[in-house]
């Protein structure tokens, strides 16, 4: 369906290409696209372009409309599309701007195991944690919340669920905002959201949601490294969910609820998806007081499920979860909005910025990095696919000059589901994926079949685009020993 | 124009292509093609009456509401919707009435979690012998 890009593309420099305001006459900031020349090819295929400079057009936004290196087309942004908007400028809060799995975002955990416990009982491994993890299709978790507790678990995030004994203090202390955005207000949160929702906290989900044990295999930057306690040989476990059903819905209902804002507030859009309010008009309100509702209770997902595959490492190894050293690296989300503050033209200005299939990037120095890190700055996790390797990079201070401190989230796809699954006729991706040193279970049948490598772009090129551009480092590269999917 | 529909490519997700003779006979193609981006559903159990209005200005718009819907009643629910009667679809309204069952998990085959059925690329228009309307499912 897709059709490629006519519009205007200027180079900048070696990774940055300008779509100048000049395209269209509602664009009120450039768009830039972070990139090589080799990902451009693959970035002018599709009509993603056009939604960096249809972001553009948004009121109130600052600076330029962004996109990293895993750009591909979305709905109303690009998936990999940052934007700031000033609520002392009109700036608008756009729905479409965070995208429908609220808050989905990654965390890795690391280990004292080394390659040698692990590589000869790796499918024993996988195997119970897919028994043990729920993941799969609208799958309902084992850890049941009352309508009560699930209100509080939305306003308070991780911290709900770690005073629950669902994990540590210490892990508060490594997720992005300590796990809780403030001002939720659930009452925003719809019935037939709550519904989708209420079983599903602590489960993995499916599509390109996995949970993945992994080993270190190359460390770039060792200082970061050593201050993330990543070291070659190491093994460590990564989760990729988000909100699931209830962060589906609060999306999808404030589409609806926030359709008759763009005329209300005189607001032009080329593209519906778009839809937007003026962050503090009574409609911006409520979609951030839900929005904020579903962050809370992904963090509080991700929580879980790490509690969870702490209990099944603990019980495989015979060890407690605290003597395996399965301590929180960093959990980072890469589809929210934030208010955050930037010096801006030597003035403060406190910014909602969108980051829809981006992940935040604070250097070192910055006070929302946890105090071990503040030294090197905070890890970025970019997962790539199951067959290749996922990166640790650490944030950068061009990332604040350039990018409201926004980085690249992942690989991001070139092969269409149907396109993915015509490839892996008479193939079996379990077996190649074995042969590649990889376990992989999956609950769906075609699940493996459309997340095989070969549907991503190699995440290397995009870690070494945020790299080369000097938005975030690399620090370590992390290989794929055994993955469980939805 | 028989009522059909076809599954479409998208970079991350799915599309749906429905046809049909009349604009209330894109009801039927459209619902099962949502179900068809979701897996192979089979229904189970008794049935109850279920009916679906919703009043606007924009007739891609009542289409897209009908789906999301359909789609939050599977999710939430695990409820499958068997349609009766398109008595109305016009720019202004869209009224359908129906059956809806569980779904049936021993013979279901769930192959995607479809979050939502988005505004990207939404059509409903009037093509040759017939109408025609594509939506696009995230997954």
């Amino acid at each position: 369906m897709s059709e490629t890009y006519a519009g205007p593309l200027e180079r900048i420099d070696d990774t940055r290409w300008r779509i100048p305001r000049s395209y269209k006459p509602q664009m009120r900031v450039d768009g830039i696209i972070y990139a090589d020349d080799t990902l451009m090819e693959t970035i002018r295929a599709d009509k993603s372009p056009e939604q960096v400079a249809n972001v553009a057009c948004l009121p109130g936004i600052v600076g330029y409309s962004l996109a990293m290196p895993d750009i591909h087309w979305g709905y109303g942004f690009c998936i990999g599309g940052v934007a700031a908007t000033d609520p002392e400028e009109g700036g608008v809060i756009s729905p479409g701007g965070v995208g429908y799995d609220i808050n989905c975002g990654v965390r890795l955990i690391r280990s004292d195991l080394e390659l040698a416990d692990v590589q000869p009982r790796i499918a024993q491994l996988v195997a119970t944690l897919f028994d043990t993890v729920p993941c799969g299709v609208g799958r309902g978790g084992r850890i049941k919340f009352d309508p009560g507790q699930l209100r509080r678990l939305m306003v308070e995030g991780s911290q709900y669920v770690v005073r629950a004994g669902f994990g540590w203090e210490a892990d508060l202390e490594m997720t992005e905002a300590r796990g809780c955005l403030p001002e939720a207000n659930p009452d925003y949160v719809s019935r037939r959201a709550l519904e989708r929702g209420e079983d599903q906290c602590g489960t993995l989900g499916s599509g390109n949601h996995f949970l993945e044990v992994q080993v270190v295999e190359e460390v770039v930057d060792p200082v970061a490294a050593a201050a993330f306690g990543l070291r070659v040989g190491q093994i460590t476990l990564m989760i990729h969910s988000g909100s699931r059903g209830l962060g589906y819905q609060i999306c999808d209902d404030a589409l609806v609820d926030l359709r008759s804002a763009p005329k209300k507030y005189g607001i032009e859009l080329p593209d519906r998806q778009l839809v937007c309010a003026p962050i503090q008009s009574p409609e911006g309100q409520r979609y951030l007081g839900a929005m904020r509702s579903a962050a809370n209770f992904a963090w509080a997902n991700r929580q879980i499920l790490t509690h969870l595959a702490r209990e099944v490492l603990a019980s495989f190894f015979g060890r407690s979860a605290e003597s395996l050293g399965l301590r929180l690296v960093y959990d980072v989300a890469h589809n929210i909005a934030k208010m955050e503050t930037y010096e801006i033209g030597g003035r403060k200005r406190t910014l909602c910025v969108h980051r829809k299939g981006a992940t935040r990037a604070f250097p070192a120095g910055h006070p929302e990095v946890p105090l071990a890190y503040r030294h090197v700055g905070q890890p970025v996790l970019v997962p790539g696919d199951m067959g290749r390797c996922s990166w640790v990079l650490v944030g950068q201070p061009a990332a604040m000059e350039k990018t409201f401190g926004s980085c690249c989230h992942g690989a991001g796809r070139v092969l269409s589901r149907t396109a993915a699954i015509k490839a892996a006729k008479g193939r079996s991706i379990e077996k190649e994926l074995l042969a590649r040193g990889v376990v992989a279970r999956a609950r769906e049948r075609t699940g493996l079949a459309e997340e095989q490598p070969e549907a991503y772009k190699d995440v290397s090129v995009v870690a070494e685009a945020v790299h080369a551009a000097g938005i975030a480092r690399k620090v370590a590269r992390l290989r794929p020993l055994g993955v469980i999917k939805g | 124009m028989t009522e059909t529909y076809e599954l479409l490519e998208h970079t991350a997700d799915m599309g749906v292509r429905a046809r049909a003779a009349t604009l209330a006979g894109l009801i039927r193609p459209c619902t099962a093609g949502l179900y068809a981006v979701i897996g192979q559903l089979v229904p189970t159990g008794d049935a109850q009456p279920w009916q679906f209005e919703v009043v606007g200005d924009d007739i891609a718009l009542l289409l897209r509401d009908y789906l999301g819907e359909v789609l939050a009643l599977f999710a939430a629910d695990g409820q499958l919707i068997e349609i009766r009667e398109v008595p109305e679809f016009s720019a202004q309204r869209l009224t359908v009435l129906g059956l809806r069952r569980p779904a049936d998990p021993q013979r279901s085959i769930v192959q995607r979690e479809a979050k939502a059925v988005t505004y990207h690329e939404l059509s409903v228009r009037e093509v040759p012998g017939g109408y025609e309307a594509v939506f696009i499912v995230d997954i």
